[in-house]
């Protein structure tokens, strides 16, 4: 039996590991060098993974593990502390990747007595896991296996007696091991790096939470003067106060359309003319009933939308966000509104991330374009851009692996690319495995460096577009654009790590760590870090989640674009004929691993700067990988 | 004076731009976008101006930090053209000239 010794508040200080091989269960103590050299989180889960994983697994085999696991912030009434956050290895991207929801659910698993889960091995069986105010107990799934997410909890309610519960569950797409399986919780999605997938490959169907436990911080009277100061900014912030919660994500349709960064046709321009019929502004007069937020947070983004017209008439949604807007919609080169929100619900509902689903159907689309995919291939779909009216029928074929194609298109465009053929891969829109979301590679360099080197691939959270986009930083050169990603890749592990949500990013950097995240951190736990400890922490994590990739066998090459993103300018609209060629991904990348420290014609990280942070074991590991 | 006539703003010696908006900023000014005269040689600031004084505290609120009271990031177009809210204000703007006010939006 272990003895807990954890001396920093906000944690619960243990976290539950589960083997599905043999049923048992065991506590893992959260020691106080892991908090304070890991925070939580992303920064947590890829230590325990990397010390745990061996090199080159299958991540849908019984040797891989996934950890649901929160951070210090979570459950108190810090601004966006609603956060839970699933690890494993991608069966996307084969290496370390890190998906978080907003929500219900964090807080409640630490109510119920546990900062997080590790699964490891896989069970015979489908199975359940519920943890009720610290007991766990894992349960018989095979009436719920085969259902979808929203009918696994409603069937947990009334089996467990009551609803409130948090309930995160695969759909049949996990079942079925499509490789962007996501897993729901509520409503909201551990969405991207198919993770979903893991879990189905372990048999298990979903995990029950419920607490009646409280989140302790060391001064009680400081933390709420604090949290006056944070509620004060969010209000004051026109995007946090105004914007947020009017018009949610979606927003983002005219602002990225007006600017000429607004994917279209499978990345073919990024000018969309009928764009207005997929924006924010349509979407809150047409569809939004009511506004939602998750726990503790004052912004409320989330719009619950119902479709009032058409085939998909009385669908219900939260959403549709604006990436599901974006790959479901504009990608496709439809601008029907109401097929995006009946979309998005059937890719929750089956449990698949909706911006790989989308893009997978864009990128057969482009196939069928150019008479690489015909009638034959299709089934005898004419699978043309525009065509909203076959979007839910494809998203089911693609999430239930029905029919040949979409049964190659639920390995994602990557590995559908490759079987396809045909320089097909010149236009399947990825790095490393996962698609890009909506956000411009060509219309931002300083974010196209983020893309190309995040260690997720294609994620808008690994760099981000905020700073060039509302013009923190000029959008129209590649100087400096090396530590302007690198700063940027610091805060966002850093608030994965806490786990704070990155769309207040305004007040929270958004360009670096600030002290505002110091002071979080430090009233939450009691840690004192300073502002220069804590950015070392972030690079600390950043370089271990690299190291992972390098022991995976990612490189320098790895670090880069697609094709279409490098050679074909932007052909229309205000950001024509913007481009990241070779020669600007080349010179950024130089810029990048220099300020790093990493080697610039390997992209590893040099033994000097792995023994300055603190990693002196993986220092050791790189040295087989020079 | 024959065969030539002024036009009301060269009576006035203004000139007349096209504000685009969408999203928070047109529900201040009610529509997508509208006409605004300017004195000639005016610059984005004078819009601002213009602005901050016809709708008052609504659009304060969509452009500026209600602490600090100072604009927050956020890009501007005029035509095609980007300008950044924090470096150029004191862009002029022509007769004629189309300018959108990208809103301050974080995240996505």
């Amino acid at each position: 039996m272990s003895i807990n010794t954890l001396k920093y508040k906000g944690y619960v200080g243990k976290i539950l590991r589960v083997n599905l091989t043999d049923g048992t269960t065991s506590d893992f103590p959260i020691t106080n060098e892991l908090a304070e050299n890991y925070i939580g989180g992303a920064g947590m889960a890829a230590r325990i993974l990397y010390d745990e994983l061996e090199p080159g697994i299958d991540p849908l085999s019984p040797e891989n593990k996934a950890i649901l696991l929160t951070g210090p912030v979570e459950g108190t009434m810090l601004p966006t502390a609603s956060r839970v956050g699933l690890y494993s290895k991608s069966p996307l991207t084969n290496s370390f990747f890190h998906s978080t929801a907003g929500g219900h659910f964090g807080p409640e698993l630490k109510y119920a007595g546990y900062d997080g889960i590790i699964f490891e091995g896989a069970s015979e069986k489908p199975v359940y896991l519920f943890i009720d105010d610290g007991l766990a107990e894992i349960c018989d799934a095979s009436h719920l296996w085969g259902m979808d997410t929203t009918k696994v909890q409603e069937e947990l309610f009334e089996e467990l007696g009551s609803e409130e519960i948090q309930i995160a569950a695969i759909g049949p797409a996990g079942e079925k091991l499509v490789r962007f399986a996501c897993v729901i919780c509520g409503s909201r999605a551990l969405g991207r790096g198919g993770l979903g997938a893991v879990l189905g490959s372990k048999k298990l169907k979903a995990v029950a939470v419920r607490g009646q436990g409280d989140v302790n911080v060391p001064d009680m009277r400081k933390m709420k003067i604090f949290l006056d100061e944070l509620f004060a900014r969010f209000n004051a912030n026109p995007s946090t106060s105004e914007i947020l919660p009017r018009y949610g994500t979606p927003v983002l349709v005219n602002a990225n359309n007006t600017l000429g960064m607004f994917g279209f046709n499978n990345w073919q321009d990024e000018f969309y003319p009928e764009a207005e019929g997929l924006s924010g502004d349509t979407m809150r007069k047409e569809l939004v009933k009511r506004d939602k937020s998750c726990f503790a947070c004052p912004s409320r983004c989330g719009k619950f939308s119902i479709v009032g017209k058409g085939a998909n008439k009385g669908v219900m949604v939260e959403g549709p966000e604006y990436e599901d807007i974006f790959s479901l919609g504009s990608m496709c080169g439809h601008n029907n509104l109401d097929v995006v929100a009946a979309a998005e619900r059937l890719c929750d509902d089956l449990g698949v991330d909706a911006i790989e689903a989308g893009v997978a159907i864009a990128f057969a689309m482009e196939c069928y374009e150019k008479g690489i995919l015909t009638d034959k291939d299709t089934d005898g779909i004419e699978l043309k851009f525009g065509r909203s009216d076959i979007i839910m029928d494809m998203v089911k074929k693609v999430a239930m692996r029905e029919t040949k194609l979409g049964n190659i298109l639920a390995e994602g465009v990557k590995r559908a690319s490759e079987k396809i053929g045909k320089g097909s891969a010149d236009f399947a829109m990825q790095n490393k495995g996962l698609t890009f979301p909506g956000h411009s590679a060509r219309g931002m360099p300083g974010f196209a460096l983020g893309y190309a080197t995040g260690p997720r691939g294609g994620s808008h959270h690994d760099g981000r577009p905020t700073g060039e986009r509302t013009g923190f930083v000029k959008r129209n050169t590649i100087e400096g654009k090396g530590e302007y990603t690198a700063r940027i890749n610091h805060l966002n592990i850093l608030t994965d790590s806490m786990i704070v949500c990155h769309l207040p990013e305004s007040v929270w950097g958004p360009l670096d760590i600030t002290d505002i995240l110091v002071r979080c951190l430090n009233i939450t736990t009691g840690m004192n870090l300073t502002l220069n400890e804590t950015k070392k922490t972030a690079e600390r994590i950043w370089n271990l989640i690299r190291a992972f990739s390098v022991r995976e066998g990612y490189r320098r090459e790895d670090d880069t674009l697609p094709k279409r993103f490098m050679e074909e300018p932007i052909k229309t609209g205000p950001s024509k004929d913007m481009v990241i060629s070779k020669e600007m991904l080349d010179y950024m990348l130089d810029q990048y691993y220099d300020f790093r420290g990493w080697d610039r014609e390997t992209g590893i990280p040099t033994r000097e700067r792995l023994l300055e942070l603190g990693l002196e074991d993986i220092a050791n590991d790189m040295e087989k990988y020079k | 004076m024959t065969g030539w006539k002024e036009t009301p703003s060269q009576k006035k010696k203004i000139m007349q731009i096209t504000l685009k908006t969408f999203a928070t900023l047109k529900d201040v000014i009610g529509q997508k976008e509208i006409p605004v005269e300017l004195a000639p040689k005016a610059n984005l600031t004078d819009l601002f101006d213009f602005l901050d004084k016809k709708y008052g505290n609504s659009f304060d609120r969509q452009v500026r930090d209600q602490l600090t009271k100072e604009l927050v990031p956020f890009l501007i177009l005029v035509n095609d053209k980007t300008y950044r809210s924090i470096a150029d204000m004191d862009k002029s703007i022509s007769d004629g000239d189309v300018v959108t006010i990208m809103i301050p939006f974080d995240g996505g």
